[in-house]
């Protein structure tokens, strides 16, 4: 049995319907979209509509124009952050963020920029108390992960965005692990920014990330170049999501990201999120029966994403034994979130991370409980 | 010490087993002037063997020749193929044709699989400091009491070189020792040095010795291969007369591993662990 236990790095496999309508696109469109005025072009400005008319329906957006397609969630973090923050500014994040957010802070900070860390209990929660007091001198911006990467914790970030709205500061959400598992109304909760990929519960090819930015923040693109509109304009269009759209886009992944959304969206995202939860639940209290293994449960999960080690042994080698005697692929070390791993006690040999999907059954859970019990057990 | 004790008590290898290690070589010895000596040499015996398990073949080692059941035993329990004497079946061995079955209990697929595969690191945490994924699940911090004195040592070391009758006829073989502070309990030699310690492996394994309490002392160079077998099977204290390797010292620290080199001529180098050298009373 082959087990593939790592879709909160990218979900697999894929729906059928994502695999050809990336593929058609390949064989039979060929052409690039917004681009040109014949068939082939014009059905490809179509597909991309249509995929920014899903993403917007999934995200909580009216109009599907203030959805920007990007490579993927990190670009659309990079565009947030450099475009949004000055010298001089202050931002709150907190300490259960991916390096996709650490590291252009750390480097916004190099510039100017006053970066602070609104701190997390030890399962990851936000600790809305100091945020609350965090929040009362002058802040620029406030980025918050929805759900953890490491352990699916779930952010409340309902409260986080009403105490931002109050206090007047954008909310930029990374929903790059939530998006498509979560239910989320960018409008509705006032969030003033949201990136997420396109490849993860959105089920979509890699290769698409997704930006909203609300209309009166005025973020400055992260770069300029043709967009098939206003050609005869050297500057760039102020428009959304031209503006920030420069390039051929990726209409194989757009395709496929398309038919992910529609897939998410006609099986529900209710039963999906709760099949994968429900065995994040089984494989949480199953872990936590074998002696010797340690979970870093969350108070309230938001993913099916379970963290654990097995006392003694490097996550590294737990992660390859599973591989190479089971076939059992996870996710080891500190998953590009070296400060949550602070948070969470875990620094710097990380956790075995095990994150299921919706084709995951409960014969691959069960598989890989045998395998890790035969580690525990061949371990002594 | 009279080594002829030990071989009596069947502990040590017999002359018998010596004179089948070594065979005699006609060859002709040169100088620099074209000037030729006629001589007979004693060379050491080598022979492949094939060991088997459950009829199964798993690996061919280079070898003396002697003590396969040691050697096999030895070699599946340090490599996590078995676990416990109560595993084994049997031991059939064909030194003719270089063939040993171990038949054993329980299911090895899996550590079959696992067998000599590299440990691969994503470069996203700290990473093993292990490069087979048996030898990071296998390899434990070793915790023992033990205590030594800096005269017990360099005894101990003196012993096992008094005990290799090969080694002065052929000068073509590692020899080992187990060893507790006061004497030598059980030595080992074979062209390989790795093999030297899987006799020694098999042999405790077998007869169920406790090793918390006991130092291995070889002739080979201190390598990781030799702390993780070590760390294996629970030997606190790792001496040798030669050198040791940087990623040997790394394992050493991090398995609670006494690990002594260069221990000749009345001295050592304590690459880890001097907490077990007991200079209060060494005399």
């Amino acid at each position: 049995m082959s087990v593939y236990l790592d879709n909160a790095a990218t979900s697999f496999p894929k729906p059928k319907a994502v695999i050809e309508a990336s593929g058609r696109v390949l064989e039979s469109v060929g052409a690039s979209p917004g681009r040109g005025a014949h068939k082939h072009a014009r059905e490809a400005t179509a597909i991309v509509a249509g995929c920014r008319r899903k993403a917007a329906a999934i995200l909580g957006v009216k109009d599907p124009d203030r959805v920007v397609f990007t490579k993927n969630a990190t670009e659309s973090i990079n565009l947030v952050l450099k475009g949004w923050l000055r010298p001089g500014d202050r931002v709150l994040f907190s300490a259960m963020e991916h390096n996709s957010v650490m590291r252009p802070l750390t480097k916004l900070a190099s510039r100017g920029v006053n970066i602070e860390m609104i701190p997390c209990s030890i399962d990851g929660t936000l600790d809305l108390g100091i945020f609350k007091r965090m929040l009362l001198s002058d802040v620029r911006l406030v980025v918050l992960v929805h759900v953890s990467n490491i352990n699916g914790t779930l952010m409340p970030i309902a409260e986080a965005a009403e105490m931002c709205a109050r206090a007047k500061v954008p909310l930029f959400l990374d929903a790059a692990q939530s998006a498509g598992l979560q239910p989320i109304e960018a409008e509705e909760m006032g969030i003033g920014m949201l990136a997420c990929s396109g490849h993860k519960a959105l089920l979509g090819p890699a290769g698409v990330g997704i930006l909203y930015v609300r209309p009166d923040l005025e973020v400055l693109p992260l770069m300029e170049g043709g967009t098939g509109t206003h050609s005869e304009e050297l500057e760039q269009p102020e428009f959304c999501p031209d503006r920030y759209e420069s390039g051929t886009p990726n209409l194989p992944g757009l395709a496929g990201l398309s038919e992910g959304i529609s897939y998410v969206l006609e099986t529900g995202m209710n039963r999906i999120r709760d099949h994968e939860i429900g065995l994040a639940h089984y494989l949480e209290n199953e872990l936590s029966k074998i002696p010797g293994v340690r979970v870093f449960k969350p108070e309230t999960r938001g993913s099916g994403t379970v963290s654990f080690i097995v006392e003694g042994i490097n996550p590294a080698d737990t992660g390859n034994i599973l591989d190479q005697a089971f076939d059992i692929a996870v996710r080891t070390g500190l998953h590009c979130a070296p400060l949550a791993h602070q948070t969470l006690g875990t620094f710097p040999e990380g956790t075995v991370r095990v994150s299921p999907g919706f084709s995951t059954t409960m014969e691959n859970a069960e598989y890989f409980l045998q395998g890790l019990r035969w580690i525990v057990t061949r371990r002594g | 010490m009279n080594p002829g004790a030990y071989w009596k008590e069947g502990r040590m290898n017999t002359v018998e087993e010596l004179d089948n290690s070594v065979t005699p070589a006609s060859v002709g010895i040169y100088d620099r002037g074209g000037k030729k000596i006629e001589q007979t040499q004693w060379v050491i015996r080598e022979s492949p063997v094939t060991l088997y398990l459950n009829d199964r073949e798993i690996v061919t080692l280079l070898c003396a020749g002697h003590h396969l059941d040691e050697l096999a035993a030895g070699f599946f329990y340090a490599e996590g193929f078995i676990v416990s004497p109560d595993d084994i079946l049997g031991i059939d061995i064909d030194e003719e044709a270089g063939k040993v079955n171990l038949s054993a209990k329980g299911e090895a697929s899996v550590t079959e699989r696992l067998w000599q595969k590299r440990t691969i690191s994503s470069g996203c945490a700290k990473g093993s400091l292990f490069y087979f994924s048996l030898d990071a699940l296998l390899s434990k911090p070793v915790k023992s009491d033990i205590r030594i004195t800096p005269g017990q040592i360099i005894d101990r070391v003196e012993d096992l070189n008094r005990l290799s009758e090969t080694y002065r006829r052929t000068h073509g073989v590692h020899n080992t020792a187990l060893a507790d502070p006061d004497k030598v309990i059980l030595f080992r030699e074979d062209i390989g040095r790795h093999n030297a310690v899987d006799m020694i492996v098999g042999h405790v394994f077998l007869h169920g010795i406790p090793l918390r309490d006991k130092m291995l002392i070889t002739t080979g160079r201190l390598t990781s291969e030799m702390l993780i077998k070590a760390a294996k099977v629970n030997i606190p204290v790792v001496v040798s007369r030669n050198t040791a390797t940087s990623l040997a010292v790394e394992l050493a620290g991090s398995l609670g591993i006494t690990l002594i080199g260069h221990a000749r001529a009345g001295k050592f180098t304590v690459y880890n662990g001097q907490e077990r050298i007991d200079v209060g009373i060494s005399g």
